[in-house]
């Protein structure tokens, strides 16, 4: 589908609370169509959180691939607090991010533990230079950002891979489960290199080689070519899958730092991922122009 | 010997029946990306021949009208490709462009991923028809098995995507069946019919080879095309 504008939650002449009152259709594509970074609720009027996300029922037992990996296949959606406005705690409004909890479980301020440096580029991002979130740009998340990001994804595990559908983006990310080494460290990429492999029931993801263009949120937590990611990945049932993080980059952290969440099954049997085309009329920079100010940065981003 | 007989007839029946494992990383070795049709070399854009098999000249059967298009769009390709705008492929496009594509499957679904722009075509394997109303950039993909041939029919395509580099287009009335086939182990043979009323005057195929990716752990990178795009206009600010 052709994208249509979505409403920037980032644009400062609009609240986030007027935002919230959105609707999106879970998974019918249609969210994005209505007001994209907007929050909702879940037919029935209860709030699950910024966005969409399942309840977390009980399951069935977990099955098995045709090669012996514990089934995960199908279309999750992510509870993680508000961490796709901004991944840690945030406690005050700032223009376009409304308070609430962020994804950190460690430290246990559920703060990210910044350098004084990197904290005073974060907030200088976040308050001068918000223009550059990547979203708005069409860049593909890095991790773990993918795994929390708005809208949910499809896992598919053919033999000896782990899948992760993203329906932001229509983007994939594709994970060996055979322990293969990384690739040479020169190589950076937004998504980085993941190989992984199965310890008893948890998948263990471990990445390397992203290229420090990707950010956790859209609140100015950037990241560097030097961060370390281990995802931790463990099916519970067949509606529910526990997933936590820990993030390592010693040259803005004083101590890594874990993220925790859930993903919830998709209730809805017959759900098929939709086509969210972000690049093909990409309206979202044209917001900051009318919003945020910053017009000399824009107009070098903008496409004729 | 009756035992025996019965093993020799039954054998190939039951090879027949097993789902063929397309699975891998796969690219084509070809010019189709430059232009569908028998091709002279401009700059940067190396000679080739045709991938269209029928018609037997190995042209495009455009309408009149449709063939001035194309001249246009030959003319305008640096600003009018799609590709040059960093837009989603379509089908078959991304089938042969100079980037690898990974095939995935399962039951219910193949998966092809092209290191474009993580280009993604979900194929859905489990019987359902195209949705009613919606277009794609990538189209809507549904498929079965006819023997050793993955068969798929791609409709509800947006009409914004081309073929090639050569100004080669559509309408949002193509409509596509493609035949791929692992004629060698390492070897998928890719054919696509294509009809579209308002551009062609009859169906048309084109047919090409992929290959597979033997390196040891090969796996797509990235090439997130729109990033390089943005860059590039701010440089040349």
């Amino acid at each position: 589908m052709k994208k249509r504008s979505a409403v920037n939650l980032l644009v400062a002449s609009v609240t986030a609370a007027a935002l919230m009152t959105f609707a999106p259709i879970p998974g019918s594509g249609q969210d994005k169509q209505k007001g994209g970074k907007g929050g909702g609720r879940a037919p029935g009027g209860e709030q699950y959180g910024p966005y969409y996300a399942a309840p977390v029922t009980p399951g069935e037992p977990l099955g098995k691939t045709p090669d012996g990996q514990p089934d995960m296949q199908g279309f999750w959606t992510p509870r993680f607090n508000q961490a796709i406005f901004e991944v840690q705690d945030h406690p005050t409004a700032q223009p376009g991010v409304a308070p609430g909890k962020g994804a950190i479980v460690d430290p246990a301020d559920g703060r990210i533990p910044y350098k004084p440096e990197a904290a005073a580029k974060a907030k200088q991002l976040m308050t001068k230079q918000i223009y550059l979130e990547p979203e708005a740009h069409c860049y593909v998340s890095g991790v773990p950002h993918a795994a929390y990001q708005q809208f949910g994804y499809q896992i598919v595990q053919p033999t000896g891979y782990v899948l992760f559908l993203t329906e932001y983006a229509h983007t994939y990310r594709a994970v060996p489960v055979d322990g293969r080494p990384h690739i040479s460290s020169n190589i950076k990429m937004f998504r980085g290199d993941s190989t992984g492999k199965w310890e008893g029931g948890t998948l263990v993801i471990d990445t390397t080689n992203q290229n420090g263009k990707t950010w956790f949120d859209m609140a100015g937590n950037f990241t560097t070519q030097a961060i370390h990611v281990v995802e931790r990945i463990t099916p519970v049932d067949s509606n529910q899958i526990n997933y936590e993080a820990v993030v390592d980059d010693a040259s803005i952290y004083t101590q890594p730092w874990k993220i925790a969440g859930q993903l919830a099954r998709h209730p809805d049997k017959n759900m098929e991922l939709m086509e969210f085309a972000c690049v093909e009329g990409n309206q979202d920079l044209v917001h900051y122009t009318e919003g945020v100010g910053g017009k000399a940065q824009e107009k070098g981003a903008l496409r004729p | 010997m009756r035992y025996l007989l019965a093993v020799i007839l039954l054998v190939p029946v039951a090879a027949q029946t097993k789902t063929p494992d397309l699975q891998g990383i796969w690219q084509a070795m070809n010019t189709a990306h430059v232009n569908l049709e028998d091709h002279i070399a401009v700059l940067d854009m190396p000679a080739g021949r045709s991938v269209i098999v029928d018609p037997p000249n190995g042209k495009i059967p455009y309408t009149a009208a449709a063939a001035q298009k194309q001249k246009e769009n030959f003319k305008n390709r640096a600003k009018a490709d799609p590709l040059n705008q960093c837009y989603i492929p379509g089908v078959p496009r991304v089938m042969y462009l100079p980037f690898p594509i990974q095939i995935v499957q399962t039951p219910k679904y193949v998966l092809m991923a092209s290191e474009f722009a993580h280009t993604l075509r979900t194929i859905y394997m489990n019987g359902t028809q195209h949705p009613d109303v919606s277009l794609f950039w990538i189209g809507d993909s549904r498929g079965h098995w006819e023997g050793q041939t993955l068969v798929v029919d791609v409709g509800n395509h947006l009409p914004d995507t081309w073929f090639d580099r050569s100004g080669n287009f559509h309408s949002d009335a193509l409509h596509i069946v493609e035949r791929i086939t692992r004629t060698e182990p390492d070897i998928l043979t890719y054919q696509a019919t294509l009809e579209d009323p308002q551009v062609f005057t009859r169906p048309w195929t084109i047919r090409m080879l992929l290959y597979r990716h033997k390196e040891p752990n090969f796996k797509l990178l990235e090439y997130e095309c729109n990033v390089y795009l943005e860059d590039s206009e701010k440089e040349s600010k």
